[in-house]
């Protein structure tokens, strides 16, 4: 009796909160992220379960039982071997499972320990130059997709890399030449671009904690280790496990670092990753099929990563993140660090912002010299590169085509943003924490499995119609773009929204506004700023996004992104252009994030915008 | 004007029962506050008669119309909540004249009407402002401006006077009381502040836990609160215990060794338990008229307050505060005998 009072109560509750403005939000919401995620996804899974037309783990078994994928045994590669002068370090092969896992977990072990220190120092540490140093250490972010991994290439190459030539043959200080490629070195670009990732969750843990937590810890006698080890590493730890499931996720799906190694050097080890078998076979998709081994390498790599995810999901929520990102309610504690102190964070600093950087550094480099053909050193400045932006046809279609992709995916995402925060934040429908769970997954789903899910499903269902990639991946661009940069603009929605007071809309509704008055009236205004912050944010990731732009992008050339043309370059079979073209091209997608990031910092005063990812 | 009824009105959150069964009748032009301590149901029983939250149980009325399942915006009540929810994107004017814009009032009148309104809550000429240049009790007053513009049938107001400083707030309650009897509006306002309720109301409902625990003008609930609840949170008290021994026109009552007169709430009989409830201010050090209590006993606490003097006594069966003269001389440790006439000790039955 009293169960069926409680949920008839519940009806009326729902049927209040179904008005017509909520009610559109809401199926439109779950309409688009079932049509652009989850749809997909079921349709990799149904394809890697299916043999002969009935439920089978068979493509588990072939995969599994093949050493080519997975092997306990060595198959063979170079770590610390020296060979003549050269000491090569590239990484055992145990087949492409094992080998992603290994590089994502060396990658998240290295990232985390670089992050935590970082973030430690800056958090509890007063000394001068810290505020250089805080952003600074955040290079690594601005996005050098492939060049990164050729530069770093071109850095260690034994013979006339950078590195080898100053340390080995000018300075005598090493014994041999180096050679860091293959595995290795795509878990050396990958630490180096992804330790920022650790390092601003665990800061925004770190300024967010209560300084009396230490303080009341310290006054009990713990000090130095213990207290870290005791207080202030439990209380980070939902920033660490946030910041390093991220790596793993994102080490998991890169393809930058590996098509950056194979492109410069064809090392046949930087071939050895999940994602790069799946985009390699993507690049014979435009016959029209992809296997279903595919298929299962998908399922694996998207397991790892939403087990990841769920594991976490309690961190990364809109909920949890609106209220990390307020932060700043006290002041953080710092102390003033002395001579020793200062004499061993400046080395630390220096070194880990000198190498983190070499990738844009090396960008800037090769786009305005002559660097790509000079050798050793440039020679001389050019700006030829620079306007080939502007007259080379195909690098002009480029990039028109990732500004009218971005654009139309941030329109949609700030819709869709919009619409199921609102959901979230004001209705107690039923779903609306399975809709926040939602928002968040894109940046758990590995881009190669939404493009091989997309070709699935639209090739599948859609076929030659607009949605069909093989008949046009444009508007399948768009909308990967707007499900996979969704998370940028719902958490910074959702942040505007939790600072809009509820009473502002109920006075509006006791004043004979609608609902959908009310909202356009009153909360559209009042979070107009997080809209564009967050619309910025998913603006600048859409246009250096990688996994979808260069598989789903390779259908059409003409249709191709930015992104997509660098890997053509720097994969080496793009018809016309040189490396420096794509430096170039890196260069500008550098300019578009200073820019954006500035904007959504120092204009519209969004903290949101740099914290996490 | 309206009428309010409420039915049988319950609302849950989860397994907390914020109205629990709530019956009662506001009447045209009344002031009527609902008080009680924080959480305890007093302005979700508001947002119900707004319209904000719908009843899990009962029906609201206003003059006798079922508006139960009336969405918010077609009820016409004017609200004014307790952070006064000011849009910070629109000028005073605008706030107040959305309310005109959405009932599709003509733009000349809808000038008039936020003129006249902004005189009447003496904010002429902030029309411009934006509320963050505005002080707290300006804030305030615009808040109740855009309510009133619209000449609601019902005036809600959901703490309207908390967040602002004590002087400010006893200015406002006058201004508050004196407007809603010019025009005369029902009004219905919550609050955890007993003397602000008291001074503001015709009626008042005392709320805990969910539930009315008395409806009754403000002496009512002063002079005769029908359970310990409503007597210990209306004004300060001493609470004794003791046992009916006798009944009359007064009821006696043994406590300790000693007997005190006074007047029973509800029916008691010989032999049952009961709770005395004294307020310091009865208490007095001269015997005035016949029929009063004495009781004596050891000043055991003693403060000045400015012209009165606090004093906690022990006397047999337990411990009495007491506010009296500061002339009387009292000092720590002494024996004190004050008096207390017997109308006021209040007997509830325990």
């Amino acid at each position: 009796m009293k169960e069926q009072l409680i949920s008839k109560s519940r009806l009326r509750e729902i049927k209040k909160s179904l008005d017509p403005l909520i009610a559109f939000q809401y199926i439109f919401s779950y309409f688009y992220l079932f049509l652009f995620l989850l749809l997909p996804i079921a349709t990799i899974i149904q394809q890697a379960f299916l043999y002969n037309g009935a439920f089978s783990l068979h493509w588990f078994q072939k995969v599994f039982s093949d050493p080519d994928f997975f092997s306990l045994s060595p198959r063979g590669g170079m770590f610390f071997e020296l060979h003549g002068d050269t000491m090569y370090i590239w990484g055992i092969d145990h087949g492409y499972i094992l080998n992603s896992l290994m590089v994502a977990a060396t990658v998240t072990i290295s990232a985390s320990i670089i992050g935590v220190i970082a973030a430690l120092i800056i958090a509890r540490y007063d000394f001068p130059g810290k505020n250089v140093f805080r952003i600074l250490i955040l290079i690594p972010m601005l996005a050098t997709p492939f060049v990164n991994a050729y530069v770093i290439g071109k850095f260690f190459q034994p013979r006339g890399g950078l590195l080898n030539f100053i340390f080995y043959d000018v300075l005598h200080i090493l014994p041999w030449r180096i050679d860091v490629n293959g595995l290795a070195g795509i878990a050396l670009a990958q630490t180096l671009a992804f330790y920022p990732i650790v390092y601003l969750n665990v800061l925004a843990s770190l300024m967010t904690m209560d300084p009396t937590m230490e303080e009341q810890a310290e006054s009990l006698g713990a000090g130095g280790l213990k207290l870290f080890r005791t207080i202030t590493l439990p209380l980070s730890m939902p920033g660490l496990a946030a910041g390093a499931t991220i790596v793993f996720i994102f080490s998991l799906e890169d393809l930058g670092a590996p098509i950056g190694f194979i492109g410069y050097s064809g090392n046949p080890l930087a071939r050895r990753v999940m994602s790069v078998y799946v985009f390699d076979d993507f690049a014979a998709a435009v016959t029209g099929a992809i296997s279903p081994i595919t298929s299962a390498i998908a399922v694996i790599l998207v397991t790892f990563a939403v087990t990841g995810f769920l594991a976490i999901k309690k961190y990364v929520t809109l909920k949890t993140y609106a209220t990390l990102s307020k932060g700043g309610r006290w002041k953080p504690r710092t102390r003033k660090l002395g001579f020793k102190g200062t004499a061993l964070v400046y080395p630390f600093f220096i070194l880990l912002i000198l190498s983190a950087s070499i990738p844009q550094i090396g960008v800037v480099i090769l786009a305005l010299t002559d660097w790509a053909i000079s050798g050793l050193a440039p020679k001389s400045i050019t700006f030829e590169y620079i306007s080939r932006l502007f007259t080379d046809p195909n690098v002009v279609r480029a990039i028109s085509n990732s500004l009218l992709y971005s654009g139309a995916a941030v329109l949609l995402a700030v819709i869709l943003g919009s619409c199921s925060t609102y959901v979230i934040a004001r209705s107690k429908l039923p779903g609306t924490d399975a809709l926040d769970s939602l928002l968040t997954m894109p940046i758990a789903v590995p881009g190669i499995v939404v493009a091989v899910g997309y070709f699935l499903f639209f090739t599948g269902f859609f076929r030659g119609t607009i949605l069909d990639p093989l008949v046009d991946p444009a508007l399948l661009l768009i909308f990967a773009y707007s499900v996979r940069r969704l998370p940028f603009t719902a958490r910074s929605v959702f942040a505007g929204l939790q600072g809009v007071h509820e009473s502002l809309e109920e006075v509006a509704t006791t004043l004979g506004a609608t609902r959908f008055k009310s909202f356009f009236d009153i909360v559209i205004p009042l979070i107009v700023a997080n809209v564009i912050g967050g619309g910025i944010l998913t603006f600048v990731y859409s246009m250096s996004e990688v996994s979808t732009s260069v598989t789903l992008g390779a259908l059409r050339e003409d249709r191709g992104p930015i992104t997509f043309y660098i890997s053509q370059v720097i994969y080496g079979t793009a018809a016309v252009g040189t490396v420096s073209v794509a430096a170039a091209l890196c260069l500008l997608l550098i300019t578009v994030q200073v820019i954006a990031l500035a904007v959504s910092n120092y204009i519209l005063k969004q903290r949101v915008a740099f914290l996490g990812i | 004007m309206v009428k309010v009824s409420l039915r049988n009105i319950t609302k849950r959150f989860g397994k907390v029962v914020a109205a629990d069964h709530i019956t009662l009748d506001i009447q045209d032009g009344e002031f009527f506050t609902f008080l009680g301590p924080s959480g305890c149901g007093k302005t979700t029983t508001l947002r119900l008669i707004a319209g904000l939250e719908i009843p899990d149980e009962g029906r609201v009325y206003f003059d006798d119309v079922d508006v139960t399942d009336w969405p918010s915006y077609k009820r016409g009540v004017g609200m004014v909540f307790q952070n006064y929810a000011l849009w910070p994107h629109m000028t005073v004017f605008d706030n107040v004249a959305y309310g005109l814009k959405i009932r599709k009032v003509p733009q000349s009148e809808i000038k008039s009407r936020v003129k006249e309104v902004l005189e009447l809550v003496r904010l002429e000429g902030l029309e411009d402002r934006y509320p963050h240049q505005l002080s707290g009790g300006q804030q305030q007053r615009v808040a109740l401006a855009r309510a009133l513009v619209v000449e609601p049938k019902l005036l809600l107001l959901d703490e309207p006077l908390s967040n602002l400083d004590a002087k400010l707030r006893i200015e406002m309650r006058e201004e508050l009381k004196e407007l809603q009897k010019r025009l005369g509006i029902t009004t219905i306002y919550v609050t955890h502040d007993q003397e602000e309720a008291m001074v503001l109301s015709d009626r008042i409902a005392i709320m805990n836990n969910g539930r009315v625990e008395q409806v009754g003008t403000p002496q009512e609930v002063y002079r005769r609160p029908s359970n310990l609840f409503v007597a210990t949170f209306i004004g300060r008290t001493s609470v004794l215990e003791g046992v009916v021994t006798a009944i009359g026109d007064f009821v006696e009552v043994k406590i300790g060794d000693i007997k005190v007169k006074g007047l029973a709430i509800n029916e008691v009989s010989v032999g049952d338990k009961v709770y005395v409830v004294l307020r310091p201010h009865d208490f007095s050090v001269r015997k005035e008229e016949e029929e009063v209590n004495m009781l004596e006993g050891v000043v055991e606490w003693m403060a000045f307050t400015g012209g009165l003097l606090e004093a906690r006594i022990g006397i047999s069966g337990g411990k009495i505060l007491v506010t009296l003269d500061d002339e009387v001389p009292a000092s720590m440790g002494k024996k004190l005998r004050v008096f207390v006439p017997w109308r006021n000790v209040i007997i509830l039955k325990a």
